[in-house]
């Protein structure tokens, strides 16, 4: 759970109560579990996304059959980037997630499916599910994939998606990995064409004493991504600018510069971040140069315990456009779990 | 004479305590496991002892409270917070075999990805 004070450069402070979770668990018997997510966002559902929302992030049942074989079922998150699936607010830096995990990888990104997960020995452990794909209907230029997601809500599966990750456990405070997402997201649209999207990405994290680092790079590809456009806009009347490729990337890293069992900890960080959501377009269109972004974000983060984090960050953000100017922010956070 | 049988018998007393504990240590060998758990792996998360041998496994967190079972055997414990201090476990695997050990605590959205396999074999003919 968590709520933030932030205030943009020439705009009204504001104070969010963003999200409040309640993760709950069921063991059936020693093979057999269930997990489940609920999160309110903002606070306040009133039907439309603005004012709030109420997601089933996670509500899956675990099959147990081996260490290196499991099968899972259910609303699952997707396993891509550092984020997604290790989203609880004392576990990263900053008050609001990293951009490249908001617009290059949706998080949080869940949907229904199923899939299989395990350790094969030496540190390795996989992932892989079948899921239901992205509508890309909703796809935008400054937002990428975000709207795209169906979040188990009636989800087309004509055509479902894999998605799949690999992860290094083996070395103690190490964590390196990569995943991949696969669909054909054009369902929306009739007559159906395909519009086939590829997504990746590499990470990895990394502890020793006090010091802390993280680094992750992600891409989009959207094949038809002229296509796609033109048929957003016969039935919006708006020409989404979608892009051909979106990437991203960014490198964190952190100090502790306080350690005590009595006091608690403190760490400062600094992050860089690039997010280009209109990298590479379709012939004939023009990149949106305002969501060509990268951003410093130094803060520090206080644990009075290690499931509650009191965070405070400066966000400065740069664009390419001449004209749109970019937002800087001071963020204050607030973030707990049990 | 008597105080000589007293000090005899206080020094055959002793030796065979000595003997004992000695007999003891050897036929029972501790080995210690040191285990990092962390929001979602054990590391390491596969582990090796020899049947017979008393396992004395360290638990620390590097996050948030997590919990030890061993499936099948009679251990539960919690693992402090970071900071929080050692939880100790003994345990002494009876057969041979692959125990899988697991968190024990909801402790986030990968709960489940928290396993880990402790590799149990007889002991080498001689050992």
């Amino acid at each position: 759970m968590d709520f933030h004070f932030t205030k943009p450069d020439r705009l009204p402070a504001e104070l969010d109560f963003h999200r409040f979770v309640l993760l709950f668990a069921h063991q059936f018997s020693d093979r057999i579990r269930f997990v489940g997510e609920l999160e309110l966002e903002h606070a306040f559902v009133e039907g439309l996304e603005d004012a709030g929302e109420l997601e089933l992030e996670q509500a899956y049942v675990d099959f147990l059959l081996t260490r290196a074989f499991n099968v899972r079922a259910g609303m699952v998150l997707m396993p891509m980037g550092i984020i997604n699936e290790r989203h609880e607010p004392p576990v990263f830096y900053g008050v609001e997630r990293p951009l490249v995990d908001t617009v290059i990888l949706p998080t949080t990104w869940f949907e229904v499916g199923a899939g299989v997960f395990g350790e094969v020995g030496r540190g390795l452990r996989y992932r892989a599910y079948v899921t239901s794909p992205l509508n890309a209907l909703e796809f935008s230029a400054g937002e990428g994939l975000r709207e795209g997601r169906q979040r188990g809500n009636r989800t087309n599966i004509q055509k479902p998606a894999v998605t799949g990750r690999v992860e290094y456990v083996r070395v103690r405070g190490l964590t390196a990995g990569a995943g991949f997402w696969a669909g054909e997201s054009g369902f929306a649209f009739q007559p159906r064409f395909d519009v086939p999207v590829r997504v990746w990405e590499a990470d990895a994290r990394f502890a020793r004493g006090r010091f802390e680092a993280r680094a992750e790079i992600a891409g989009v590809h959207i094949t038809e991504a002229g296509t796609l456009n033109d048929a957003v806009a016969r039935v919006t009347g708006l020409n989404p600018n979608v892009a051909e490729r979106l990437r991203g990337a960014y490198a964190e890293g952190a100090y502790r510069l306080f350690s005590s069992r009595r006091i608690g900890d403190v760490a400062a960080f600094v992050r860089y971040e690039n997010a280009d959501t209109q990298n590479r377009m379709p012939a004939g269109y023009v990149p949106l140069k305002a969501f060509d972004r990268d951003l410093w974000a130094f803060g520090a983060t206080y644990w009075p315990d290690p499931d509650v984090a009191i965070k405070v960050d400066y966000v400065r953000e740069r664009n390419r456009s001449q004209v749109v100017p970019a937002p800087r922010s001071f963020n204050i956070g607030l973030g707990w779990w049990f | 004479m008597r105080a000589f049988k007293l000090v005899a018998l206080a020094i055959a007393a002793l030796l065979v305590s000595v003997v004992l504990r000695a007999a003891a240590q050897t036929t029972v060998p501790e080995q210690v496991i040191d285990i990092a758990a962390e929001r979602f792996s054990f590391n390491p998360s596969e582990v090796r002892a020899t049947m017979g041998t008393t396992l004395r496994i360290r638990l620390t967190s590097d996050d948030t409270m997590h919990g030890f079972r061993i499936v099948g055997a009679n251990v539960n414990v919690a693992i402090p917070k970071r900071n929080r201090g050692t939880a100790v476990v003994t345990f002494r695997p009876e057969k041979p075999g692959r125990y899988t050990f697991e968190c024990s605590r909801l402790c986030g959205a990968g709960h489940s990805f928290m396993r880990g396999t402790l590799v149990v074999t007889e002991p080498e003919p001689g050992q």
